[in-house]
């Protein structure tokens, strides 16, 4: 367990990292103009930042062994939340039918 | 000032996420109790340095034995990706007073980030009062989420992985929205493959920041080694 010191004590570290990684960028850039090559950089950050929160969430290393099960649920299950995606666009459709359908692979 | 029916839109645009961090806060909750959280120092903890992925490492790390300050550097290290979402919403923080902006900063998650970055970028009428509306509506969920999970501690079960994965859901969703111009496509496929490569070397949570770094920056290189920087 740990002690109520040394929760506060990482909680007082580990919240100002993620107020300053938080804000610094967004305060110190806010209205600047920025030159081209630093916009169209920054405007390559969405795209980087979703498909490595894809990836992480997808690529599990450690359920490789499990066979190629543990590898295809959450493959096809993606495939399917991606046709519903360009088909509506909707969030909620996507979280609902990625959970239902991984539920059902997993169970398969 | 927000109408009622601005901030019900944007509790409805946030609710995907609000009940997916309810599913995921609850287990959060139970592993911050095991290792010392009352229940209102784990709401308190999730609504004020609120990262789903940096409150699973403590309790991992912690029951790892992993030392105080070793622990801090890691998570500090998964929290560097907030780095990437700040900077890339720092154009539409234009002309907005400086207070607003760190209101609405200070509360950006991944998820909370995809949401605000599409509707900032479909240039509808979205601000940053309405995107202050979503990121609150979602912290309030985890943390109340958090706080639950830390009162009953495992009495509940819930199928976490199944849960998780109504969160990549979103990320997919999000994903698909963006613009398929061939550049965006470089950058995906480098971003893809650094994830790999960094979860192969076993770097866990730094994979998400060091693959999207290495994704930017390979698009940048490539699109000018194509010629293709004036397009």
């Amino acid at each position: 367990m740990m002690s109520t010191a040394q929760i506060m004590l990482m909680w007082a570290a580990l919240l100002a990292v993620m107020l300053a990684c938080r804000c610094i960028p967004l305060v110190m850039l806010q209205g600047r103009v920025l030159p081209p090559r630093v916009e169209r950089t920054v405007g390559s950050i969405p795209v980087a930042a979703f498909t490595a929160l894809v990836a992480n969430d997808l690529i599990q290393p450690d359920t490789w062994g499990q066979g190629p099960r543990g590898v295809l649920v959450p493959l096809v299950s993606a495939g399917i939340v991606l046709l519903v995606a360009r088909k509506t666009g909707s969030l909620i459709w996507c979280a609902v039918v990625g959970m239902g359908v991984y539920a059902l692979a997993s169970l398969l | 000032m927000l109408s009622r029916d601005d901030i019900a839109s944007c509790v409805a645009l946030a609710l995907p996420v609000m009940v997916a961090y309810v599913s995921i806060g609850i287990p959060c909750g139970v592993m911050e109790a095991q290792i010392g959280f009352s229940p209102l120092m784990a709401f308190l903890f999730s609504a004020t340095y609120y990262s789903g992925a940096g409150q699973f490492m403590v309790s991992n790390l912690w029951l790892a034995g992993t030392p105080l300050v070793t622990m801090i550097l890691s998570i500090s290290l998964v929290t560097a990706r907030q780095l990437l979402y700040s900077t890339a919403l720092s154009p539409y923080m234009e002309c907005v007073p400086t207070p607003k902006v760190l209101r609405f900063g200070a509360l950006v998650t991944d998820e909370t980030f995809g949401i605000n970055f599409s509707r900032f970028a479909a240039r509808d009428g979205w601000n940053v009062d309405k995107a202050t509306v979503v990121n609150v509506a979602c912290m309030l969920s985890w943390a109340t989420a958090n706080l639950i999970g830390a009162a009953v501690g495992s009495v509940i079960s819930l199928p976490v992985d199944i849960m998780s994965f109504g969160m990549t859901s979103v990320f997919i969703c999000l994903l698909a929205g963006q613009s398929w111009t061939p550049s965006a496509v470089r950058v995906a496929l480098v971003t893809a493959a650094s994830v790999l490569a960094c979860k192969l070397m076993v770097l866990g949570g730094s994979s998400i920041f060091l693959g999207a770094v290495a994704g930017v920056l390979a698009g940048v290189a490539l699109d000018a080694l194509l010629g293709e920087e004036q397009r």
